[in-house]
């Protein structure tokens, strides 16, 4: 049987990939969206424009927070276009947004769905808000399968990736909410690329969704390219949606995570308790004199397997 | 020609390591000592017997700064014993200490000695105070090879090692001095550990001195605070055999501020990828300002420190 899902996201190329793997590979109730990789007017008319394409207009849409609960909001269109998903050329969207705030929707839909999974993608404000309104919510939620922070460097900064970078307060809300949480960090999502010759699969499905990703992906590559000199864009959010539906594609530890709130350097960071896992975090197995863990941090990931998964399920899209 | 040193440090079972390391292989002209595993006046007592049963009583010991430069003092039992070198029995010292402050007599030596190296292998306080007490001091230093901070986790806590967390505001001073550095981390130091066939061959060697060692390397090893890692010596190494470890160069912030992360040697090592050789990103932070050791030789550190130890009385 499916998990059930909620995304919550700010799309952004790769949230798209997260949308159109959980779209058919988790029984999807909702997209909520946040500020992130554009202003939440971009990544709310950007989730509404894909779900279009991808014909997947029965899921409803709610538009959330449109800055982090302390700092000022920051994007990201170095990486993501003025437009959050730059690329592709998108009718615009006419689908209704849900009438709901997208934090009363998830509260809303925590309370009528049974072993509801979130899957957030983007900064956590909206997942945090959510924590701070009902303390009942935390135990209505089942499980968050999250894209953000590393185990190891970040990408805004040495220390913090961008989702965790945005709203670190959220983000420490989040991890001390006794949730059991997934963390998807950038260890692992900066090894799996949309490199050309995947690019190159993708646009040969043919299909109208197909050719948008391509569209998308080559775009998103460019910049991943010129920013960071990797190969290809990193396919980091669909790797939260991944870490539900198939257990081969990633490895995790149980680790303690701790946000970094107040570090003049260190503000966003994961910081993961992996004493244990030793200096290359396989060699040593020092005994662990830390906190009780409260995620389970990937610590590997087999791109092949994750291309293959991916590839199948855009193969059924229109 | 050896490189001239100073060796700044805590002993501490691994600084008596560097101490006999760093004797042989550089011209050591001092030995400075600081707050760390234990309370100045005990590594300041334990440089003193590590120099008598030696036969490194030419070597003048300095004694340093007592506190660091603004929080209070921690000390690490749970690895190094309540004495700082708890495990071998030695005799009570003799041998004086050199009449000025650590902090003048490094300001002396660096006045004196072209080209000096420091090896800081404690808490920074000291270098930090010499630092700030003479505007100059920096100009006068040819490079520092520290033990401390981590390119990955901690030990102190998940994001800092004991001797950056011990006094983090003088590892700032340090890293932003312009003093060229080496920093050799838990990452790499973690993994050269005085494993039990390496600690039974010291036993069997005939000197006192090696004795000593096998003392010490005993009790440092079977503590539940510690894994009997070689942490200081290789900050000796780094200087006199470029096969034991490698670096890259990186930016290094210490983080001074953080609630989770306070003492946190924060590498920008963004360029190296997720498992620090994979991926080469383009670096897009601040020009680096220490050379990171991100890889060791184990077998070839043992190579050299057997070698060097057979040489002792």
């Amino acid at each position: 049987m499916k998990l059930t899902t909620i995304i919550d996201c700010d799309p952004g190329h790769d949230d798209v990939m997260a949308i159109l793997l959980g779209g058919r590979t988790t029984d999807l109730r909702g997209i909520t969206t946040v500020h992130g990789n554009a202003s939440l007017a971009q990544t709310t008319r950007n989730a509404r424009q894909v779900v279009e394409f991808a014909g997947l207009t029965h899921v409803p849409i709610a538009e959330g927070m449109p800055q982090p609960l302390v700092r000022v909001a920051q994007h990201a269109p170095y990486v993501h276009g003025e437009s959050g998903l730059d690329g592709p050329t998108l009718a615009p969207p006419t689908v209704a947004l849900h009438p709901s705030h997208a934090v009363d929707f998830l509260l809303e839909q925590s309370a009528s769905l049974s072993e509801l999974v979130l899957l957030p993608i983007g900064p956590l404000t909206n997942i945090a808000i959510a924590l701070k309104r009902d303390p009942g919510f935390a135990s209505r939620v089942k499980q968050i399968s999250l894209m953000g922070g590393s185990l190891t460097f970040g990408n805004v900064t040495p220390a913090a990736e961008f989702n965790l970078w945005c709203d670190p307060e959220a983000a420490h809300v989040v991890f001390t909410s006794g949730i059991p949480i997934t963390m998807i960090g950038l260890n692992v999502t900066h090894q799996v690329l949309a490199t050309e010759p995947y690019r190159r699969r993708v646009r040969s499905i043919g299909s109208t969704t197909a050719t948008h990703v391509a569209d998308m992906l080559d775009f998103y590559s460019a910049r991943e390219t010129a920013y960071t000199g990797l190969a290809g864009g990193s396919m980091h959010d669909p790797l939260a949606v991944a870490a539900l539906i198939d257990p081969t594609i990633l490895t995790f530890e149980p680790l303690h995570v701790a946000v970094e709130i107040h570090g003049r350097d260190t503000a966003g960071m994961t910081l993961c308790d992996g004493r244990h896992l030793g200096p290359d975090f396989r060699a040593l197995k020092p005994r662990t004199r830390g906190e009780a863990p409260n995620a389970n941090v990937a610590v590997a990931v087999d791109a092949a397997r994750f291309w293959e998964l991916f590839l199948d399920v855009l193969a059924t899209y229109p | 020609m050896s490189l001239a040193t100073i060796i700044d440090c805590d002993p501490g079972h691994d600084d008596v390591m560097a101490i006999l390391l760093g004797a042989r292989t550089t011209d050591l002209r001092a030995i400075t000592t600081v707050h760390g595993n234990a309370s100045l006046e005990q590594t300041t007592r334990n440089a003193r017997q590590t120099v008598e049963f030696a036969g490194l009583t030419h070597i003048p010991i300095a004694a340093g700064m007592a506190a660091p430069l603004v929080q209070a003092p921690s000390y690490a039992p749970e690895a190094h014993g309540v004495t700082g070198l708890d495990g071998p029995t030695l005799a009570p010292p003799t041998v004086p200490l050199v009449p000025q402050h650590a902090v003048d007599y490094l300001l002396a030596q660096s006045r004196q000695i072209a080209d000096l190296t420091l090896v800081p292998v404690g808490p920074l306080t000291n270098i930090a105070a010499a630092l700030k007490q003479d505007p100059g001091f920096a100009g006068r230093v040819r490079q520092m090879s520290i033990m401390g901070g981590s390119l990955t986790f901690g030990n102190r806590t998940p994001a800092a090692e004991f001797n950056i967390w011990a006094d983090p505001d003088a590892a700032q001073v340090v890293f932003r001095s312009g003093v060229p550095i080496k920093l050799v981390g838990l990452n790499v130091t973690l993994q050269v550990v005085a494993t039990p066939a390496i600690r039974a061959h010291i036993r069997s060697l005939p000197s006192t001195t090696a004795r000593h060692v096998a003392d010490i390397l005993e009790f440092y090893s079977t503590q539940p605070g510690n894994s009997g890692a070689m942490h200081d010596p290789l900050a000796v190494a780094a200087l006199i055999d470029p096969t034991i470890l490698t670096f890259e160069p990186m930016h290094v912030t210490v983080e001074t501020h953080g609630s989770v992360t306070r003492g946190m040697t924060l590498c920008d090592g963004r360029h190296l990828g997720p498992d620090f050789r994979a991926l080469r990103h383009r670096v897009r932070g601040e020009t680096p300002n220490a050379e990171v050791a991100v890889a060791v030789d184990a077998a070839r550190f043992w190579e050299l420190f057997l070698d060097v130890l057979a040489t002792y009385p």
